[in-house]
């Protein structure tokens, strides 16, 4: 089974948000893997393991090298492969663009599936994947905690409000990796050695028009002030004076 | 003024609190059409508050199908030149909307806190950043819960819809409820949650549990004991689980770490209870009780 696996990198989790004049500065942010993404490879990763096959990542980026060391630690994990789409004005916040490039890009691989995380954390929109496997014609199940395929047929848990639904589909499909999917191995020594040798391909692409909205002013939400420490004699004074509060004063219940 | 179209959900016999909020942010955008799909929803899809809604009622489509439910959605966009449409940003509006935008070629905002004739308002980097957009031509958006007030459930023209379905390779085998009887966290007004000041597992289960029960409320846990495993993460609050923004937020033993908080800062009230005093989750909050937990729920339990 042939996977590609689409890789997000996004602003690492310490990067500082600055607004200035209703525009994000993303000069100093330091990128790394999409956290997600990582439940995608290692998902991956065993699906090759039991299968056989190739397990190509995909990446869509600026032309700016700094990403390659995060990126490599995911072909110790076990990937084999590594395409990164080089994108003059690359944006993380456009993903019909994104998933028309990446989707044009999978066309030209031959994958049985296709694996990607629920979402970046960088913009949350949990676009790009389902939008892939549209511009694919192909289906896709979206937030799968639990993966398994049998001879040509997924089996995908999806969580919904108040619980799971199990969804099968024969490939091809796109699957978006939800959190509890998995845990992401730690590689050996070795394999961090061996990741070093295997090919890593940098490919330049055009940037394309697209519908997608424009971003036309950044804010940080306003800070909520720390609000009214409650004293009180004992626990239950505190208790007692709690639920006054809730009821009275906010309200709420 | 545009032509509007809210895409609602079910659930049972009757339409789920989000699409009446979905509804009421159409109200104030232009001529709104609703679409309600499902098998056997006619009772329900009719409490949908818009003057004309359509039903697309098929057993084939009685579990959420990304391509059948796309289809559908994309054709009565067209038939009905509609320019903008609005779904809730739960586990359907999140799949579905994206995938509509890339079938329509058009543009998508997901899990707006704002949206209206003005523009959309929506958070990035969990809630950290909010970015606005005035998007021209046809939009797709998700709206967060409890962003805005539901509508009135009422009763406008119906028609069915006899437009074509897709075919899909697509099949749900099997709903799982987990933890029945238990409100969904993304949805429920008051949010009790837990952290690493619980000490173990089985105190979550004795103490945050039967609280929340009590309350009417839904359990949330945070990052670290979920790591631990003391819970599934379906219960995760915060950057890389769930965002709430309940009416009232109880943090129980959580110290309040920037990702937890982009998870929940969104709530009306915050009220913390924690032994340190410094614990960030004091800087949020709207009331706090510095104390023993262990000492603190049992009495607050007995108050519900």
């Amino acid at each position: 089974m042939n996977i590609a696996v689409l890789i997000k990198m996004v602003p690492d989790t310490e990067s500082k948000l600055e607004v200035n004049d209703g525009a994000l500065n993303d000069q100093n942010f330091k990128y790394m893997v999409n956290p997600y993404d990582e439940f995608a490879v290692e998902q991956a990763v065993q699906f090759k393991e039991a299968e056989g096959g190739k397990v190509t990542l995909l990446s869509l980026f600026s032309e700016n090298n700094s990403i390659d060391t995060d990126l490599r630690k995911m072909l110790a994990i076990g990937a084999d492969e590594i395409v990164v789409l080089r994108q003059e004005g690359y944006r993380g916040d456009k993903p019909l663009a994104n998933a028309k490039t990446l989707s044009d890009a999978i066309k030209e691989l031959d994958v049985d599936l296709v694996l990607c995380g629920i979402q970046g954390i960088d913009y949350y929109q949990s676009a790009t994947g389902t939008m892939v496997a549209q511009m694919l014609g192909i289906p896709n199940i979206s937030g799968v905690t639990n993966l398994e395929y049998n001879s040509g047929t997924l089996k995908a848990k999806r969580q919904i409000e108040g619980g799971l639904q199990t969804v099968e589909t024969s490939t091809p499909a796109l699957i978006s990796c939800q959190k509890d999917m998995n845990k992401v191995r730690f590689p050996a020594l070795k394999d961090i050695m061996m990741s070093k040798r295997k090919p890593f391909e940098n490919k330049k692409v055009d940037s394309i028009d697209s519908n997608d909205p424009i971003t036309s002013e950044s804010s940080l939400p306003p800070a909520r002030d720390g609000g009214e420490m409650i004293d009180g004699e004992n626990a239950e004074d505190k208790v007692k004076k709690l639920i006054e509060k809730l009821k009275m004063e906010a309200k709420v219940i | 003024m545009s032509n509007v179209l809210v895409i609602g959900e079910t659930d049972g016999s009757e339409i789920k609190g989000i699409s009446q909020q979905v509804a009421s942010v159409a109200a104030g955008m232009g001529e709104v059409t609703g679409l309600v799909i499902g098998s056997g929803i006619s009772e329900a899809g009719m409490k949908l508050s818009v003057a004309k809604i359509i039903m697309a009622d098929d057993t084939s489509l009685e579990n959420y199908d990304p391509v059948k439910y796309a289809s559908i959605a994309s054709h009565i966009v067209k038939e009905h030149n509609i320019e903008t449409i609005l779904l809730g940003a739960t586990s359907m509006g999140k799949d579905l909307g994206p995938r509509l935008a890339a079938e329509l070629n058009c543009g998508y905002l997901g899990d707006c806190l704002e949206a209206g004739s003005e523009g959309f308002v929506r958070p990035n980097f969990a809630g950290k950043v909010l970015a606005k957009s005035n998007p021209t031509g046809t939009i797709v958006a998700t709206i967060r819960n409890n962003a805005y007030p539901a509508g009135e459930a009422w009763s406008g023209s119906v028609e069915n819809y006899s437009g074509e379905i897709a075919e899909s390779t697509l099949k749900t085998t099997d709903i799982e409820n987990v933890g029945s009887g238990t409100v969904e966290l993304t949805e429920a007004a008051i949010v009790v949650s837990g952290g690493r000041g619980l000490e173990n597992a089985e105190n979550y289960d004795s103490m945050i549990r039967p609280l929340a029960e009590s309350m009417g409320a839904a359990a949330g846990a945070s990052r670290a004991i979920v790591d631990a495993g003391w819970v599934p993460h379906s219960h995760q609050v915060g950057q890389t689980g769930k965002t709430v923004a309940p009416e009232l937020y109880l943090a129980i033993g959580i110290s309040g770490a920037i990702q937890h908080l982009g998870g929940m800062s969104g709530s009306k009230c915050i009220a913390a209870i924690n032994k340190d005093p410094d614990a960030p989750i004091f800087k949020v909050a709207d009331y706090g009780i510095v104390g023993d937990l262990f000492e603190i729920l049992p009495i607050l339990k007995s108050k519900f």
